[in-house]
């Protein structure tokens, strides 16, 4: 193992230091202080602000009881995918010339649909849980041999 | 010996019970994400090399499709990557809050390199999905930028696998429900743990969401974004495109246009009575209007590929470029250099060389009418395998060599 850990890290090294000198030497003062701020800030975004945001709606999520909970944290999952790729494409819809065929979507409006499905599987899905569970207890307790 | 009171965290310092986090699920879902930043490097760098090939190496012409797939294949990856990573960056999200936060020098270059991969990775990803999108917020130049920093991505993925092989290597022969909980303590300090016990000390079972459910989940989730959004690429995947960008059965002609006249500046000059096509070589001659639609005698069908993922089929007519290179003296091994009208914006010549020259068109019609402006006006380059920029449109000189 300590030697693929020399080959893969001395590659990673050299392919790290190949695009950083290319990065330094290619672009202007300017462009790369400019380049440092938007890579300090993806950072600063995502762990100031986004994981934050997520712990907290974990946290309030927790006054559902742990059977439902858990798939409403499943269903909030794949909506929260969704609508971090939904919103750039509403930020930008209508912003381009026609001809394009760009960003022509009511993004807006097909968000709604697919967190309405997502919303929707989820609900289904804990509603199956519940009668399944149930079927098996009431099973359970009128077939003595299965414990 | 470490000091207690540097061992100790202090009150406010936030504390990770979640037992749904571990270094087993980490490993997965990292195993998956690396593939997939890996395929977008590898289609990354290929669709590069469209733009400047070596003089013995050059593109090949035919599968015709080669470029519609390799650069299909490298947006609907790297959008996939974005929720994949969120979720992969939530999953280590403890790893923030080690207490203390440096206890060396080598740990202080790792959380360094970690920093780097982070940054790296999300400016990549969302600065490349917002690119199709047309938008540019910042003031450096998108292709140098992308296409250097992909370096530092792919390589601070292979320097951060070479520090945590151990980790993967247990994460990934653990079974995900067994593995040993992730917390900002790590696992080398915690007594519990796994590794350290020396016997299996299962976690605690998760209260709802389990982290076999959370891995399902994220597959589903990742797999609901590709088919929304792949409707630019993949045509069965049309009618389901809620989030897709493009849409490559409309715009002008039935084709999406990138660059409009308008923003080319062609307007005028591209629809001037007195165009003519300037060819140069060892006979240089020039064609006007009147003698181009004379020659039109040849049709392809061949996909426009862009570089932004979006790729359409259509059907061309035309003049063939050997044709017009033969006529200038030249032959199929010729280096031919094709110049547009276009006054802004990059791209405004290409070079084709190698057996594209052969298969090219210089095309006069789109499905069955007359160019129309924004397609190239009166006369653009298609030819197989090609990034949609390169099919230089609005043509006015050929330089054969």
């Amino acid at each position: 193992m300590r030697r693929w850990r020399r080959v893969l890290g001395g590659a990673g090294v050299l392919l790290l230091g190949y695009g950083g000198l290319q990065l330094v030497t290619g672009n202007s003062v300017a462009d790369l202080l400019s380049l440092a701020v938007w890579l300090v800030a993806a950072v600063a975004i995502h762990d100031g602000l986004v994981s934050p945001t997520v712990l907290g709606a974990g946290a309030l999520l927790h006054r559902l009881p742990p059977g439902p909970r858990r798939f409403a944290q499943a269903g909030l999952v794949v909506g929260a995918m969704l609508v971090v790729i939904a919103v750039p494409l509403i930020h930008r819809e209508g912003t381009q010339p026609e001809s394009k065929a760009l960003l022509l979507r009511d993004y807006g409006a097909n968000l709604a649909v697919l967190l309405s499905l997502v919303a929707v599987v989820s609900v289904v899905a804990y509603v199956v849980h519940v009668v399944r569970a149930r079927g098996d207890s009431r099973r359970a307790v009128s077939d003595p041999s299965r414990g | 010996m470490v000091p207690r009171v540097l061992t100790d965290k202090p009150p406010f310092w936030p504390r990770f019970t979640s037992p749904v986090r571990s270094t087993a699920m980490t490993a997965r879902l990292g195993r998956v994400l690396g593939i997939m930043f890996g395929i977008c490097f590898v289609t990354g760098l290929a669709s590069h090399y469209q733009y400047q090939p070596w003089n013995w190496l050059p593109e090949p012409a035919s599968p015709v499709w080669l470029y519609r797939v390799t650069q299909g294949t490298h947006v609907v990856t790297g959008i996939a990557c974005i929720p994949l990573l969120l979720v992969k960056l939530w999953s280590v999200y403890p790893n923030l809050f080690r207490w203390p936060a440096v206890r060396s020098a080598a740990q202080a270059i790792e959380r360094l390199s970690v920093f780097v991969l982070v940054s790296s990775s999300l400016l990549q990803l969302f600065t490349g999905f917002f690119n199709i999108l047309g938008w540019y917020p910042w003031p450096w130049h998108f292709v140098r930028v992308h296409h250097y920093l992909a370096y530092v991505v792919i390589g601070s993925i292979l320097l951060h696998i070479a520090v945590k092989l151990p980790d993967i290597a247990y994460g990934l022969r653990t079974r995900v429900a067994d593995g040993d909980v992730l917390t900002e303590t790590p696992w080398s300090d915690n007594p519990d743990s796994h590794s350290n016990a020396g016997v299996d000390v299962l976690p605690p079972p998760p209260e709802a969401i389990s982290r076999r459910d959370l891995l399902l989940v994220t597959g589903a989730g990742v797999g609901l974004v590709i088919v929304t959004t792949a409707g630019q690429t993949l045509t069965p995947l049309r009618p389901l495109g809620l989030l897709a960008a493009r849409d490559p059965g409309k715009g002008t002609q039935g084709l999406p246009v990138n660059r409009t006249a308008l923003q080319a500046g062609v307007v005028q000059t591209a629809t001037a009575p007195d165009w003519t096509l300037e060819v140069q070589g060892d006979r240089p001659y020039r064609i006007d209007l009147a003698e181009l639609e004379s020659l039109v005698d040849h049709e392809a069908s061949l996909p426009i590929s862009c570089v932004e993922g979006w790729s359409a089929g259509a059907h061309w007519r035309g003049v063939r470029l050997l044709d017009l290179v033969l006529r200038a003296g030249g032959s199929s091994a010729s280096r031919v250099r094709l110049v547009s009208l276009q006054t802004r914006g990059a791209f405004g010549s290409s070079a084709i060389e190698g057996p594209q020259v052969a298969h090219a068109l210089l095309a006069t019609h789109l499905n069955g009418q007359r160019l129309d402006i924004d397609h190239g006006y009166p006369l653009r380059l298609i030819a197989p395998n090609r990034a949609g920029v390169l099919n230089t449109k609005w043509l006015t000189k050929i330089v054969v060599s």
